[in-house]
């Protein structure tokens, strides 16, 4: 498999001189679900908004197939490939479902945009909610909504900060379902999570993150009977103890 | 009775006009600009000057009025070219000033626009005076809105002049116009997208600074329009934005902060609240009942009319 997206030292942060990503590297295959794990504060969020062009990269690369995007305008991140599900807030409450997929699909160019239709078949929910206004839909639909909207412009990577958060036990299971689904269509997917368990479910690969670079990288299913990925949750506890 | 609600409808006009680019800036820019009126100002002077323009290069000097207005073609077109030219000060005023301010506080945003204010009107002081100018010195004659012998007697003969229907009639119009915009194209999504989420727009791929320009563009090219409204119904003054600076900021607020279609509502109402209560409390306080009227709507609705709860 080939390298879809790589994240190679990134240091960077909000606030100059306050470094939350300390020469982190995560690179993703081409077609793979990887899983971003990690304590609280470990800079897993960060690192994906700071490879969509929403946090200062200080030094490092981020690269696209093979592309240099280190320094690509946050909203030119979709014309490049690149698609990101932010944690909250990630849908426009104050525009309807259609409205939402209608935004992402004219700001795409034709070649690159997939029909809506298509995304109400991949998100039935979706289809019979057109025209409530997204900030009534339900947690779970509007995880599905954010992908949906992602996913119109054709990523070749999709990265997702924590779709679980804040949704019930089923509702999880049914997200990740169709993040399966999703992958099944040539999505790579890089994947935030709090959620162990269900991430590891998914991804083929996981790496863990703590302080602001890797410390853990390997299969998910060895992953998810490693003793030491326990350790470096429990010690960043006991550290903020 | 019926004469001063024709009356509060044309100031109404103005003032919605003026309120509904103020809301746009404050949404999507996310700062109250207090330089706002001064963009109606520099719309009605730039009018005259383009008025002159047009009337010297058509080898009259005078205007040739248009079917019953009071006005010729010269002024529509001025009017246009009005609004090209303010939208371009207003973006120049953006690059110059609050574009380097953008990632700062919005306190720093008010103040500075506190200062483009002053600094705007004391410039169309220099370059046209203080004295009031008028496009047309043409005498319009009031007509009977409703004929006599039909309810004429009971709606009391009430009168409003052509100029002053065209006020009115423009202002849906262009509401009805920008609501469209809105709602129905690309552009208006995004801006929409960009006032409830900027950095959710911009991982969606909307160029956020595009939106800002398009919002400066369409805000001062609506107060150009306004201020060239004051104009043809009154006259033009160096004041004329500042003196309705506070109905705008009433009338914005009034409908919810951040809704159009709540500033459209608020600018009527305050233009209706002023000219209705003239004969209540005097000319003199007129401009106060706006604001008992806002502070009555937000003690019942904190959010005003529009506004979306928190």
């Amino acid at each position: 498999m080939s390298g879809a997206l790589q994240i190679e030292n990134v240091e960077g942060g909000y606030e100059p001189g306050l470094p939350i990503l300390r020469g982190a590297s995560v690179s993703v295959a081409k077609g793979e679900i990887v899983a971003l794990l990690g304590p609280n504060g470990a800079g897993k969020s960060t690192l994906v908004k700071a490879a969509a062009g929403l946090v200062p990269v200080w030094s490092g690369s981020v690269r696209l197939a093979g592309r240099d995007i280190t320094r690509v305008p946050a909203h030119r991140m979709v014309h490049e490939g690149l698609g990101f599900v932010p944690q909250t807030e990630n849908v426009f409450a104050n525009l309807s479902v259609l409205e939402n997929l209608q935004l992402a699909s004219a700001l795409i160019a034709r070649s690159r945009r997939r029909e809506l239709a298509e995304m109400f078949a991949l998100f039935p929910d979706l289809d019979r909610q057109r025209k409530l206004a997204a900030g009534r839909l339900s947690g779970g639909q509007r995880q599905m909504l954010a992908v949906a909207r992602a996913l119109v412009a054709s990523p070749s990577v999709l990265m997702l900060d924590e779709p679980s958060a804040g949704l019930s036990p089923k509702l999880v299971g049914v997200v990740f379902e169709r993040l399966k689904a999703v992958r099944a269509t040539g999505v790579t997917i890089l994947l935030v999570e709090q959620n162990v368990k269900a991430a590891l479910a998914i991804a083929d690969r996981a790496v863990v993150l703590v302080e602001g670079r890797e410390r853990l990288e390997g299969p998910a299913a060895e992953l998810a009977d490693d003793k030491r990925l326990a350790a470096l949750y429990l010690g960043a506890a006991a550290e903020a103890h | 009775m019926l004469q001063l609600v024709a009356d509060g409808l044309v100031v109404g006009s103005v003032i919605a006009l003026g309120a509904v680019g103020l809301t746009l800036t404050y949404s999507i820019l996310r700062f109250a600009n207090f330089g706002h009126g001064e963009f109606m100002t520099w719309g009605a002077y730039l009018a005259a000057s383009a008025l002159a323009l047009l009337l010297a290069l058509t080898g009259g000097g005078a205007m040739e009025p248009l079917g019953p207005f009071s006005f010729g073609w010269q002024l529509i077109v001025a009017l246009l070219l009005a609004a090209a030219l303010t939208a371009a000060l207003a973006l120049a005023v953006d690059w110059l000033l609050f574009k380097r301010l953008r990632r700062g506080n919005a306190i720093t945003l008010v103040i500075a626009s506190f200062g483009a204010a002053l600094a705007l009107r004391n410039l169309v002081q220099f370059l046209y005076g203080t004295l009031p100018e008028y496009y047309t010195r043409e005498i319009q004659i009031a007509i009977r809105l409703v004929p006599s012998g039909m309810l004429g007697d009971v709606l009391g003969g009430l009168r409003i002049t052509p100029d002053q229907m065209l006020v009115i009639g423009m202002t849906l119009a262009a509401m009805l116009a920008l609501q469209a915009l809105l709602t129905r194209t690309t552009l208006g999504r995004a801006m929409r997208a960009t006032a409830m989420n900027p950095a959710l727009a911009r991982v969606a791929g909307v160029d956020v600074e595009g939106v800002i320009r398009a919002t400066w563009v369409i805000g001062a090219a609506l107060a150009a329009m306004a201020g060239v409204f004051a104009g043809i119904v009154g006259q033009i003054r160096p004041g004329l934005g500042f003196e309705l600076l506070l109905p705008l900021f009433a009338a914005a607020i009034l409908g919810g902060i951040g809704s159009v279609r709540g500033a459209v509502a608020g600018g009527y109402i305050v233009g209706l609240a002023e000219s209705l209560s003239v004969p209540l409390v005097g000319a003199e306080y007129r401009a106060a009942t706006a604001f008992a009227v806002l502070i009555a709507i937000l003690l019942l609705r904190p959010t005003g009319l529009f506004g979306e709860r928190a």
